[in-house]
């Protein structure tokens, strides 16, 4: 990934950037061409290289003021290249600087129009493949920069034997110190587009050793001179950013924004890198692929969550595997349950581990523990424990069996393992006195078939109380105390007795 | 001598109302075979107005005063063993009154309005002379009765209105002359005793299998009656295969054709003269 910074005009050095591409595929006709490609189907990781593909020319201009640009103009020979692929749409006229520009590599040189030497710049445009040649020259021209009146004279070079086709020229370098030879190769000169001469004063544009008219340095598509001097180059036509970027470069199918730099081609879309990001977690996936999953690319993690949940089953917050047997809730989040040892035995855990206190305990270890598990839900108990029935429970939990209201420490009734209220105790066991009709509370004296309080336990005929060692005879089922039974007549009594 | 005699009762009388001032705060006064022969002349009764329980059996009491009307508090009163012949009217306003014992005395007769006891729970009118037209109206008016003892009396029928009983779980019909029983005794959901034995019964209605008289802590008797040879036959073996075959079909044939046949009913054979409640009735 390249970041070229256009050096602003006070900045003379020179500076040499190698454009860095990561690749898939690489089909090196153009720049974009060689950008990551990523197939959504598929799911490999993808093959990356790194090319070094492009070379940034440092900008060297002069630090007066331009001269005013001529104005735009016509130019026959080389209308704009058809692009090749459909436009991108449209961008706002000034984009901002991108993070990440590709530079394209520009080199101007200006001849200084108050430079009264007037002999002509010396100018060596090395606008022939020669130019390559000419990087043996270590001497940089500077100091002829001095009497020539060049602002600054400098040629940097760089990448030369891998620069492919459509790529910027690399350079000319100035041979300084033969003025000569400077001054007879500028009398041949010509502008590499119109192929006119060059007057003695009129400007010369260099571009890699290319020599134009100032007038003939514009965009191929909209014949204006280049902003900041940057261009970028395409199958030999140069154009200026904002063209270059309505003709070829892609836009992102998330923020909508011309993608610069690498390029990732997904889902029948071009992306920035940080703009194709996971559906659901949205995790950058450029540098980790994914899977495309009812049209939507998610990460592998959220993938295979959504596949689990689908069958209905849990993923594995450790592995983020498929729990495909019994899993095991730990802090509220599922696992398996063999990524566990009990915390007390060691042993690996089950589905049936417990948890207590923020550790996992196999089910012996737990209970060995002596925490009281609830009869009613099962669960430890690690509150208010209470003792009934044999058992322990939940305050919450000890309920009547009948209306499952919680005791809370009221009075309840035992029967046949069951709690009861009061109330419902009486309404499906409970004792009624056959004398005053109540629920029995205390002890219960069953005779004949009934029952009564201690206290109601009396002969029928005289109200005398009888005690359980008091005799009694039996009349009509109920109970009749001796002397009372004596005074009964004989007649009524022999009848009672067959 | 008679004057005498007065004396020693209202003394005896009255050491007991002492007592119940004393020891229950004049809830409760028992006057068992204390001779007495009015309840007026026992000073102060009428106004232990706190009075909840009155118990005067084994007296001789010939008639309850309508004055006992003034015991609001009253839930039981026991007159067992007297000679009662007439109660009054005022008697069933008592609004507490759970408990009603005039057994063993000589009622050939109810009070009109008897049934309009607010809260009566148990009625016991065993050994008396009533028959079915000594109840009143509106005797089967009594909603919140619990139990209603009418052995040793002289029923040969009862009122079908007896199904109006909706409370009752003990039923004393022992000793009576009962010829059928109403089917309306099966809509008695609650009862639990039904005490049947010493009349003059051969059928019972097929609807007596709805109840559930043999489980545990039911009463069900039925022996000294002239029943029909299946009915004996089954009583012979259970309580519960009575009531089973009460509920079959072919029980159900044998009942409609025996009520079409209209056979006779058996004839009395117990001698009821000897009762201490016609005592009166021989003077």
């Amino acid at each position: 990934m390249m970041t070229e910074v256009l050096p602003d005009e006070a900045d003379w050095t020179e500076t040499e950037t190698e454009i860095e591409i990561e690749v898939e595929d690489l089909v090196p006709k153009s720049h974009w061409d060689l950008e990551a490609i990523l197939d959504g189907r598929d799911t490999g990781e993808p093959k990356k290289r790194k090319i070094k593909k492009k070379v940034k020319k440092k900008v060297k201009r002069k630090p007066k003021p331009k001269p005013p640009t001529p104005p735009p103009r016509q130019i026959t020979p080389s209308p704009p290249p058809k692009p090749k692929t459909p436009p991108p749409p449209p961008k706002p006229k000034t984009p901002e600087p991108s993070p990440e520009p590709i530079v394209y590599v520009d080199e101007s040189l200006t001849l200084n129009e108050e430079d009264d030497s007037g002999t002509g710049m010396g100018y060596d445009g090395m606008g022939d493949d020669d130019g390559l040649g000419a990087g043996d020259g270590g001497d940089s021209g500077a100091d002829t920069g001095d009497e020539t009146g060049f602002s600054e004279v400098e040629i940097q070079m760089a990448d030369e034997s891998e620069a492919a086709p459509g790529t910027m020229r690399s350079v000319s370098q100035w041979r300084g110190g033969d003025w000569g030879s400077i001054m007879s190769n500028l009398a041949n000169a010509m502008c590499t587009r119109c192929r006119g001469g060059f007057g003695p004063y009129e400007k010369m544009v260099n571009s890699n050793g290319e020599l134009y008219h100032e007038k003939c340095f514009v965009c191929a598509q909209c014949f204006q001179p280049f902003p900041d001097g940057l261009f970028y180059e395409f199958e030999g036509r140069k154009y200026c950013e904002h063209d270059f970027h309505m003709l070829y470069a892609p836009c992102c199918g998330q923020c909508g924004e011309f993608v610069i730099g690498r390029v990732i081609k997904a889902m029948n879309n071009n992306w920035h890198p940080d703009c194709f990001t996971c559906h659901t977690c949205h995790a950058p996936l450029a540098d980790t692929g994914f899977v495309k999953n009812a049209g939507r690319a998610l990460c592998r993690p959220c993938n295979a969550r959504e596949r689990a949940s689908g069958l209905g089953k849990y993923i594995c917050q450790k592995c983020h595997q498929m729990i495909e047997d019994k899993h095991l809730i730990f802090k509220s989040e599922p696992y398996h349950p063999y990524h566990f040892n009990c915390h007390h035995c060691g042993k690996e855990l089950t589905e049936v581990a417990r948890e207590l206190r923020g550790e996992l305990y196999c089910l012996p270890c737990h209970d060995k523990m002596g925490i009281p598990i609830c009869g009613a839900c099962r669960r430890p108990i690690e509150t208010r424990v209470v003792n009934a029935l044999g058992k322990q429970w939940h305050v919450e939990h000890f309920v009547c069996a009948k209306c499952e209201k919680p005791f809370l420490g009221h009075r309840h009734y035992e029967r046949k393992g069951l709690a009861y209220c009061e109330t419902h105790y009486n309404q499906l066991f409970g004792d009624v006195c056959y004398c005053c009709n109540k629920v029995i509370t205390g002890d219960v004296v069953s005779a004949l078939n009934k029952s009564w309080c201690v206290a109601c336990f009396a002969c029928s005929i005289c109200d005398q109380k009888l005690t359980l060692k008091s005799r009694f005879i039996e009349v009509d089922m109920r109970p009749v105390c001796k002397k009372c039974y004596e005074k009964l007549p004989t007649e009524l009594k022999k009848r009672l007795k067959t | 001598m008679l004057n005498y005699g007065s004396r020693l009762m209202s003394k005896a009388g009255k050491k007991q109302v002492e007592d119940c001032k004393e020891r229950t705060g004049g809830t409760e006064l028992e006057l068992v075979d204390k001779g007495i022969s009015n309840l007026l002349d026992v000073p102060g009764l009428l106004q232990l107005s706190n009075l909840v329980r009155l118990t005067a059996s084994h007296n001789k009491l010939h008639a309850v005063p309508p004055s006992i009307a003034q015991l609001q508090n009253l839930e039981i009163l026991n007159l067992f063993n007297n000679q009662i012949e007439e109660l009054p009217t005022t008697l069933s306003t008592l609004p507490k009154l759970k408990h009603l014992n005039l057994g063993m005395n000589r009622l050939s007769s109810l009070p009109r309005g008897f049934g309009s006891f607010p809260s009566l729970e148990i009625l016991d009118l065993t050994y008396n002379n009533l028959t079915e037209k000594s109840l009143p109206g509106n005797f089967f008016y009594l909603e919140s009765l619990r139990a209603l003892y009418l052995g040793d009396n002289d029923m040969e029928t009862l009122p079908p209105q007896v199904g109006q009983l909706m409370k009752l779980q003990i039923l004393v019909l022992r000793d009576n002359d009962l010829i059928a029983l109403p089917m309306e005794v099966g809509n008695l959901e609650r009862l639990k005793e039904l005490h049947i034995q010493g009349n003059r019964l051969t059928v019972l209605p097929p609807e007596l299998g709805k109840l559930d008289l043999s489980g545990p802590k039911m009463v069900f008797k039925g022996d000294n009656n002239p029943w029909v040879a299946p009915i004996a036959d089954q009583l012979q073996v259970g309580v519960s295969h009575l009531l089973e075959y009460l509920r079959s079909d072919t029980y159900k044939y044998l009942y409609g054709r025996h009520i079409q046949a209209g056979a006779q009913p058996p004839p009395k054979t117990t001698d009821k003269s000897k009762k201490i409640s016609r005592k009166a009735k021989g003077k």
